[in-house]
């Protein structure tokens, strides 16, 4: 607690760029002074007017901290911060407040995403971009979006919530990245002297003992070891630093005196044996083809003038005492890896013993994996077998595939028609087969006896000619009026056939139907009473359509009719089904409102 | 038989030009109706397959509908190679339209071997009979090894290391055609040796046999029944033994020269000789059609104009230096580089840059066969650009004109010889012409006219 | 040559034909029982059958003798491979495969009977394990694409005669559309009395052909008609397309088709009645009435396309 100081950008509205200044939040209130003097926007609220806060998630391009009046009805101050970490203070500082001076604390976690937070339905400019496209893109779907969202059937919103998968393919790719370690290197903990006493502070914070604990194990062993049983946080932190300091200042002597006074500082200082574990399981997998001896030699440490300079002076390699030096190559590599192994998900940042733990424990699991994977010794032995191979002569091990995919949804449209015509054909055949019940035995029975027949020999023509010239041309002729009857391809089909007005009518329709039953089916169960009037207004619609489909099928000639009507009959039968469904959810509905009327519920 | 000419699969043009009484004779072995069936496009294939039990004629225009527009090419080229082959008879009915019907014969010796299975004239060794047969692998290296020496004694390549067991006359017979013989000089590789060099095994191996076939007709045997013969053994069971004794003596003079080209593996037993039929003579039926009988490549051309060739054959190295300088020989790899003065040798010979190119992109290692150019942009424009190099000055034959009695009459031949497309040089003031030697004849007819 | 080179070469030419043979006792003993009464063209003996189908094995190989042949047999109680022209130890000449087809069906038929269990007894309408056989044929596909130089055309062509089993509709369906994504078309031919909407779907979505003989006295015929091109030569050629595909779904707890029905919102099962509870995923409903303040999604499927 006590009193937060940042630069911030005070934003009267989101899109706006924002004033730059100061927000100093205290436990009662926060102000905020503009750096442009002149500027007459300055703030001063007390935090017992505050409501909420909300705050983009880290990650979002920008560092948001929304400070509410009402959660329902929104109005409040915005701020943007030039990093996430100053953010975070202030989201922190402000929960802390605001918790202390409600009883029920506002949720923190989750809040929604600005767009949402400022009106019920505000959508950005690329998302309605996107909704243009898609709508120039496809006419179909701008018919449809036509007919319904402009008439009002339904709402923009709902037409697009049906479609989400069309709209958002690389949004929620962003959203769902974690962040990882900073890649800055660990060496940035540097002491703060104050010059004038013999003090040296160092400042930690949560990020940065997560960032010891994963870099060095074995002072995350150590912690686990000797906290609280042994010292204090403080002081495991407090000697931790001291070695640290010790060793940067490249006093070998001190060090190995104070390591030999303290055994437990000596950890600090000793070689990490989790380390060298690691690297040299690491280096049994290393692909058994690489020469890892022949750039052993590649190191210049102990050549005169090569090394590097690290804090101001040039590393040499004193290997002298027992005590080891890590070179700057060494920290970088084991940083490196550390930021690509990448944070777990269990690890939160939060008790510093909980970090240490779950540090602990994900590094077993994976030790235990990687056990398993060195048991698998053949697939070691196929690698170098593969290896030893000239790859860039090897063909590709890809089989060809194809992707899946929905095709034209008009098929089964046209099939509706085919069946209808097939059950017909079909129903009287083979209805005293359906009812015949045979033995086992007598079954197989048979079918031996059929196989021995074919192998005593085959006598006489397979088939005779007419019977084969008489199915050539059968079948000719079934292609070639199938080619007119009922194709494939749209205008091969049974709409191929209605006259163009009438099949446009038709597809125009289906369309509709499809658009409207999908929105009526999903909005069940109705919960909210914006649902009941949705329902509503779709029913009308569709009612509209039924009529529609009706006259459609009176005004076509009588040529075609028949066919029409089997085109239309699935059709009318799914509003059918919707309007029954619509009925008798209606009932349902004012029974138990009269029932409540009449007092039977208590 | 028509003169040498490098097609490579028109083995059964040679029996389509059979008459066609043999030809139907041919056909009274199943087995060579099912080799004839095998060399057909697949669409005749097909139409075989659905007319096999049909006894009546088709009408050509219901065979039309059988396939879609985009087939109609094809199609015409599946008809005519069966009727070519005698395979569909055509029957004109009363209304002079044109209807198909399967050769009876060929129908009904199919229809038989589907349902009742084909024999061969004659059985393999019993298995009783202890000689010790060569394995599979061991006939196969046998085969392609036979056949490559015999390839390279072809070309009069230095690299022979022993002879096949052929006729040296017959040797020239083949070479006729391949090399060229100039007086004084070692016979060198013409562009159609060029081209059948770069053929597949298959490809070659129908050359040759036909050349052999025509060659033998000159000493009187009947083509037919070496056609059949070879048809019959590409039947056999590859790695079987067959007994000499069953051959008619006919194909008892011919088993040795097969053997020669690596076909089939004489063997000698106590009592009775046999021969083993390689693969190279199994194929024979098998890979008249395009597709099957394509080879892996094994050449990769760098761009900086070095050039691996992934083999163990002396033969591909020959092939090499035709238009490479070779440079190593390891045990499965010929490293070379195309130079200058290699490319300038080959075009000596005779052989075009693009045949080499081809034959680069041909023989293109899978690897590199996937991208495209398979060989580098730059050294195949290098290729042509060295081959146009050489050929800037351009023979033409034509005709001087000059002492034209009057400015007039020498423009008025200038612009005749130009409407002719024939004028390729003119200078007025000395008042002559060139003109191509074909167009003479014109020239003079129009001159004389002037007069 | 650098014969160690593994790359493959694509021919467009050379096939590999699955043939998938219904053995299915009760539907051809019948058959048998039930021809002569009415449509005597549409009845055929299962000896006839094979006698139209061994000249077509026959006649696949003998057009390309790189093109391979496996017969698949799908039973009631099992499904087994019954002859395989790569396989070596048959020979493809025409007798030897006739002696060992007939020979492993012999076999077959032998092994399929003994997991009957005596005194079974079954309706003709009892259905082969079509699901099986297809499962079979793709990993044999899968097996050719994976070893080999050369790399045939697959396809496989379904013989069925027995109906539908509806209690196999998702595996079929996955061996379906496992069969689309490795491109290996689907060829029916149904011998039975009703069309099959599996194989109808079948064909449908992998590209191949669906065919309903009517004379089947002459299956042949068909056969060498509609089946005995490969499919290079398929794409110049008129073959009969399919009219009418019955897309329906079946339901996955009476395993009946349906036009309309329920969908779970997590497995996509499909149910033609509400459930409290999806019995493939276990996923809990609630009820799906208009008081219930769940999310229940028990949503209406509507003309479904597929």
């Amino acid at each position: 607690m006590g009193v937060v100081t940042v630069t911030a950008k005070f934003k009267p509205a989101v899109k706006e760029p924002g004033i730059p200044g100061m927000l100093r939040m205290t436990e009662e209130r926060f102000t905020f002074t503009p750096t442009d003097q002149r500027s007459t926007v300055k703030l001063d609220v007390s935090f017992s007017k505050i409501k909420a806060h909300r705050f983009t998630k880290e990650g979002t391009k920008q560092a948001l901290l929304n400070i509410l009046h009402d959660t329902e009805k929104g109005g409040g101050y915005i701020f943007e911060f030039d990093n996430f970490s100053d953010r975070n203070v202030c989201r922190d500082f402000v929960g802390k407040v605001l918790g202390k001076f409600q009883t029920v604390p506002s949720p923190v976690q989750n809040a929604p995403e600005l767009s949402t937070l400022v009106h019920g339905e505000q959508i950005s400019a690329a998302e309605l971009e996107r909704r243009m496209k898609l709508l120039r893109e496809d006419s179909e779907l701008q018919k449809l979006h036509k007919q319904f969202v402009m008439s009002g059937v339904l709402t923009e919103a709902e037409f697009w919530a049906a479609r989400k998968n069309m709209l958002d393919s690389d949004t929620y790719r962003t959203s769902k990245q974690r962040a990882g370690f900073k890649s800055a290197i660990l060496a940035d903990v540097r002491p703060l002297t104050d010059g004038q006493s013999n003090k040296v502070t160092f400042s930690l914070t949560r990020e940065i003992i997560h960032q010891i604990f994963a870099e060095k194990p074995a002072v995350r062993q150590a912690f686990l070891n000797f906290v609280p049983s042994k010292m204090t946080e403080n002081d495991f932190w407090k000697k931790y630093f001291k070695a640290d300091f010790l060793y940067r200042a490249k006093n070998t002597l001190a060090a190995a005196a104070e390591a030999a006074e303290d055994e437990e500082l000596a950890v600090f200082l000793k070689k990490d044996d989790i380390v060298a574990e690691e690297s040299r399981r690491k280096i049994r997998r290393v692909d058994p083809t690489l020469d890892m001896a022949a750039d052993a030699g590649d190191d210049y440490m102990h050549v005169m003038d090569h090394g590097i300079l690290r804090d101001g002076s040039k590393e040499t390699a004193d290997t002298d005492n027992g005590l080891p030096q890590r070179t700057l190559l060494q920290d970088l590599n084991r940083h490196a890896a550390v930021v690509l192994e990448g944070r777990s998900n269990e690890v939160e940042l939060g008790d510093t013993r909980a970090v240490a733990e779950a540090l602990a424990k994900s590094k077993q699991v994976e030790l235990s994996n990687q056990a398993e994977d060195e048991d698998a010794n053949p697939d070691r032995l196929q690698r170098l077998r593969r290896m030893t191979e000239i790859e860039d002569l090897q063909g590709s091990q890809n089989l060809p595939f194809a992707a899946l995919c929905i095709k034209d949804p008009r098929e089964y449209f046209d099939s509706q028609h085919a069946i209808a015509l097939k059950t017909l054909r079909e129903t009287g055949g083979g209805t005293k087969f359906d009812n015949l019940i045979l033995s086992a035995k007598e079954a197989y029975e048979y079918l031996v006896d059929q196989i021995s027949e074919v192998k005593g020999g085959m006598n006489g023509p397979v088939i005779q000619s007419e019977a084969a010239i008489k199915i050539l041309s059968g079948l000719n002729q079934h292609v070639s009026s199938t080619k007119y009857n009922l194709g494939k391809s749209p205008q091969e089909s049974v709409l191929g056939r209605l006259p163009n007005k009438t099949k446009d009518e038709i597809l125009d329709n289906w369309a509709s139907i499809q658009e409207l039953l999908q929105h009526f089916w999903s909005s069940y169960p109705i919960t909210t009473s914006y649902l009941y009037s949705k329902v509503t207004r779709i029913k009308d619609a569709m009612t509209q359509i039924y009529r529609r489909l009706e006259e459609i099928k009176e005004s076509v000639q009588s040529d075609v009719r028949h066919q029409v009507s089997l085109l239309i009959k699935p059709m009318l039968q799914a509003l059918d089904a919707a309007f029954a469904h619509f009925d008798n959810e209606q009932q349902k509905r004012s029974a138990k409102s009269e029932g409540r009327h009449n007092g039977v519920a208590p | 038989m028509p003169q040498v000419r490098i097609i490579a699969k028109n083995f059964m043009d040679m029996v389509a030009a059979l008459p066609a009484m043999k030809l139907d004779k041919l056909y009274d072995s199943s087995l060579i109706c099912e080799a004839v069936l095998r060399s057909l496009p697949p669409l005749a294939k097909k139409y075989v397959l659905q007319m096999l039990f049909i006894d009546l004629p088709v009408s050509a225009r219901t065979m039309e509908e059988w396939v879609l527009p985009d087939g109609s090419s094809k199609h015409k080229v599946a008809i005519d190679r069966l009727l070519q082959l005698r395979i569909f008879l055509e029957v004109i009915d009363r209304k002079r339209e044109s209807s198909y019907r399967l050769n009876p014969i060929f129908q009904e010796n199919l229809r038989k071997y589907l349902i009742h299975g084909g024999t061969l004239p004659r059985e393999p060794m019993p298995s009783n009979v202890t000689v010790r047969l060569p394995t599979l692998e061991d006939l196969d290296a046998y085969a392609i090894e036979q056949w490559e020496c015999f390839l390279l004694q072809l070309i009069n390549s230095g690299q022979v290391e022993r002879l096949t067991g052929f006729n040296p006359s017959m040797i020239k017979v083949f070479q006729r055609g391949l090399l060229s013989t100039r007086d004084n000089e070692p016979p060198k590789l013409t562009e159609n040796g060029f081209q059948f060099l770069l053929m597949d095994t298959n490809a070659q191996l129908w050359y040759i046999i036909r050349e052999y076939i025509s060659s033998s007709e000159g000493h009187g045997v009947d083509p037919a029944e070496l056609i059949s013969f070879l048809l019959e053994l590409s039947f056999h069971a590859p790695g079987k033994a067959y007994n000499m004794n069953t051959l008619a003596d006919v194909q008892k003079s011919a088993i040795s020269d097969l053997a020669a080209l690596g076909l089939v593996k004489l063997q000698q037993g106590r009592k009775d000789n046999w021969f083993i039929p390689t693969k190279l003579a199994t194929n024979l039926s098998m890979s008249l059609s395009d597709s099957s009988s394509r080879k892996e490549g094994f050449v990769v051309v760098e761009t900086n104009f070095r050039l691996y060739a992934y083999s163990t054959s002396k033969l591909h190295c020959e092939i090499l230096r035709l238009f490479a300088r070779v440079e190593y020989q390891l045990p499965n790899l010929i490293v070379g580089a195309i130079t200058k003065e290699s490319l300038y040798n080959a075009f000596e010979n005779g052989i075009s840059g693009e045949q080499i190119i081809a034959f680069l992109q041909q023989n293109a290692h899978p690897r590199v066969a996937e991208k495209t150019p398979s060989v580098p942009e730059n050294v195949t424009d290098q290729i042509r650009l060295w081959e146009t190099d050489r050929n800037r000055v351009e023979m033409v034959a034509s005709n001087l004109y000059d002492d034209f009695p009057s400015k007039e009459v020498f423009e008025a031949a200038c612009d005749f010889g130009r409407e002719i497309g024939g004028l390729l040089w003119e200078d007025t003031k000395k008042m002559c012409l060139i003109v191509r030697g074909e167009s003479h004849q014109e020239m003079r007819d129009f001159l004389r006219r002037q007069k | 040559m650098a014969s160690s080179v593994s790359s493959k070469l694509y021919s467009d030419d050379v096939s590999l034909v699955v043939v998938l043979l219904d053995v299915n006792p009760f539907f051809w003993a019948g058959v048998n029982a039930n021809s002569g009464t009415n449509q005597p063209a549409a009845a055929l003996s299962f000896s006839k059958f094979l006698s139209h189908v061994l000249p077509f094995v026959s006649s696949i190989l003998l057009i390309n003798p790189l093109n391979q042949v496996v017969v698949i047999a799908a039973g009631v109680k099992s499904c087994g491979y019954i002859y395989d022209s790569g396989g070596g130890s048959d020979g493809t000449s025409v007798s030897d495969l006739r002696a060992g087809f007939l020979r492993r069906l012999e076999e077959f038929v032998e092994r399929d009977r003994q997991l009957c269990r005596d005194g079974e007894r079954a309706a003709a309408t009892t259905s082969s394990l079509l699901s099986g056989s297809l499962s079979l044929a793709l990993c044999y596909i899968q097996r050719v694409f994976r070893s080999g130089i050369l790399h045939p055309q697959p396809r496989i062509l379904c013989l069925q005669g027995s109906p539908d089993g509806p209690d196999q509709y998702v595996a079929v369906m996955n061996a379906i559309f496992s069969a689309q994504r490795s491109v290996v078309p689907i060829d029916s031919c149904v011998v039975g009395i009703r069309h099959s909407a599996f194989l109808q779907q079948a064909s449908h979505i992998t590209g191949g052909i669906y065919l309903k003989p009517q004379q089947l006295d002459a299956l042949f015929q068909y056969l060498s008609v509609v089946f005995a091109a490969d499919l290079q030569s398929r794409s110049f050629l008129q073959l009969p397309k399919s009219a009418g595909v019955d897309f329906r779904a079946s339901c996955f707890c009476h395993k009946k088709p349906i036009d309309r029905g329920y969908v779970c919102s997590v497995c996509l099962s499909i149910f033609c009645k509400t459930h409290k509870k999806c019995s493939t995923c276990g996923s809990d409903f609630k009820q799906a009435s208009a008081d219930s303040r769940s999310k229940s999604d028990s949503k209406r499927k509507t003309l479904e396309a597929s």
